[in-house]
């Protein structure tokens, strides 16, 4: 569904991305894992747009979308869950997922986009009207990905959505992510910093170090390895 | 005596505060999405003050009818300054974009003194006038306030109930959230600006209206001054605090001019000015977020 092929990219004259190529098949869940700093979440903003590709091929359901700007390709069903949320704290719950919902033909899906988030979401239903700043962190995370949901995605894509949360809530958000490729039918890719439960939840992982692609694998396969988690993942 | 003087200069200053705030709210709205400070405010308000005495002096359009007319040279400005200069600048140090500002404003000045000389214009659009106890309020005063009441209202209605609006207003909260909701972030900078260039022009007219002498190139500057001092006690990124902040510096600034007058040996007009620049000194040591902001 998805195809990055030797991507560079990076903020001002420093280069973070050095040629990392992956493949997100359609219906998966394909993790990308690694430590802090190894441009990952670079990588995540450079498919979408947001950072500007230098080099390289991004292709989307076999369509060249690497020159499109970020509204484009939301428009043709990526979005991107971003790291640190970026919600907007000062709109309702309720503002935030009509913002999700602001390309046309999400805009037209509306209602039932709504209907869905609520039903996996119950509790944005009951805060509909309150600020989005005044959730919990748990809440927020939710939100966000309720948000993303409302532009009517087929590929959703997750920077850290687990972070900062307290463990219990950890379990939450994966188990949400399991239910949009079960239920839902999504295709996701997935940066995490807990390595344990992403290999858990994902079908196919690639592990990212110093801005390159060093290993790929199906998850189980990865997780046997005993090498491949000392050496890059830590546990 | 006082007292009488105080209280007709006080509806004088909540009739100019409007008109004040008016005049303030592109300011904001571009800061607000931009986060770009236009230095050159005053010389947009000096275009529309032009654009007001040109049509009612050559053409006999009387200036009600220059406000649409303000608006669409503004938004024509405020595009070809977008694309042309501030795009580029949006991502750079801030002194890049306040360098350019200020240059276009001068350039502005430059131009209508070349168009128009450097004398001071005036006209005289004389619609009679209510007399109010305290007060006498010409009907052109009482046009532009209610004008200014009515476009801070529809700005409001644009905010809150028009896509374009609420994706402005994604932007000012978010940007990077904008993105991922499929806004066009770039696209909304454009519209931002040049909504807030437009909005500053229309009010150039709007001050004339309450003004209408002194007309010249360089009137700008006591605008920017001013637009500034608003601007900071709503709250800077706001375009209703800037509204109120205008009402309250309305009423600030005849307030203090009537007591002024009655010191002995001192120019009130001249000490409104520094009264001016002292409020933003204060306003910035205690509140540096506004006084009309809750946080």
């Amino acid at each position: 569904m998805l195809k990055v092929e030797n991507i560079e990219s990076g903020y001002g004259s420093m280069q973070v991305l050095w040629q990392p190529s992956l493949e997100v098949k359609k219906g998966s869940i394909t993790s990308l894992l690694g430590p802090n700093g190894v441009g990952k979440s670079t990588l995540l903003r450079t498919i979408l747009g947001s950072v500007e590709p230098w080099h390289g091929r991004i292709t989307y359901e076999g369509r060249d979308i690497t020159p499109l700007p970020t509204h484009k390709k939301v428009d043709l069903g990526i979005t991107l869950v971003p790291e640190g949320k970026h919600l907007f704290v000062e709109m309702t719950v309720h503002e935030n997922l009509i913002m999700g919902a602001y390309r046309k033909e999400a805009f037209q899906h509306m209602h039932d986009s709504l209907k869905l988030v609520y039903a996996l979401f119950p509790v944005l239903k009951e805060r509909d009207k309150q600020k989005a700043g005044s959730l919990s962190g748990g809440e927020q995370q939710m939100l966000t990905i309720a948000r993303a949901l409302m532009t009517k995605p087929k590929l959703i894509m997750l920077d850290e959505p687990s972070q900062v949360l307290a463990p219990k809530l950890v379990g939450e958000v994966f188990e949400t992510i399991e239910r949009l490729k079960a239920e839902i039918g999504l295709t996701i890719l997935l940066v995490e910093q807990n390595a344990e439960a992403s290999l858990k939840a994902a079908d196919y992982v690639y592990i990212m170090h110093e801005g390159r692609i060093k290993a790929e694998g199906g998850a189980e396969e990865i997780a046997a390895s005993r090498d491949m988690r000392e050496a890059y993942l830590g546990i | 005596m006082i007292l009488e003087q105080l209280i007709g200069n006080l509806i004088q200053g909540l009739v100019l505060g409007a008109i004040y705030g008016m005049a303030t709210m592109g300011l904001s709205l571009i800061f607000g999405v931009l986060r770009v400070v236009n230095v050159g405010h005053g010389a947009f308000i000096m275009v529309g003050a032009f654009i007001a005495w040109w049509l009612f002096s050559a053409l006999g359009v009387i200036p009600i009818l220059a406000i649409p007319v303000a608006l669409v040279i503004g938004l024509a400005l405020g595009f070809i300054f977008y694309y042309s200069v501030l795009r580029r600048l949006i991502k750079a140090p801030e002194l890049a974009s306040l360098l350019a500002t200020f240059s276009i404003g001068v350039l502005l000045e430059e131009t209508a003194k070349l168009i128009f000389g450097s004398e001071f214009r005036g006209y005289n659009w004389a619609v009679g006038k209510i007399t109010l106890p305290m007060t006498v309020l010409p009907m052109t005063k009482l046009y532009a306030c209610l004008g200014s009441v009515l476009i801070a209202v529809l700005l409001y209605i644009w905010f809150n109930k028009t896509r374009a609006g609420t994706a402005m207003r994604s932007v000012v909260e978010d940007s990077e959230g904008a993105k991922v909701c499929g806004v066009n972030v770039e696209g909304v900078y454009a519209m931002s600006f040049a909504l807030g260039i437009g909005l500053t022009v229309v009010s150039g007219v709007l001050l004339t209206m309450f003004i209408p002498v002194g007309i010249n190139p360089y009137m700008g500057g006591p605008y920017t001054l001013k637009a500034f001092v608003i601007a900071v006690l709503g709250g800077l990124a706001s375009p209703y605090g800037a509204f109120f902040g205008g009402l309250v510096f309305g009423l600030i600034e005849n307030g203090s001019y009537t007591l002024f007058a009655f010191l002995p040996g001192v120019e009130p007009f001249a000490l409104t000015r520094f009264f001016s620049c002292m409020m933003l000194l204060v306003i910035l040591l205690i509140r540096p977020t506004g006084l009309l902001r809750a946080k």
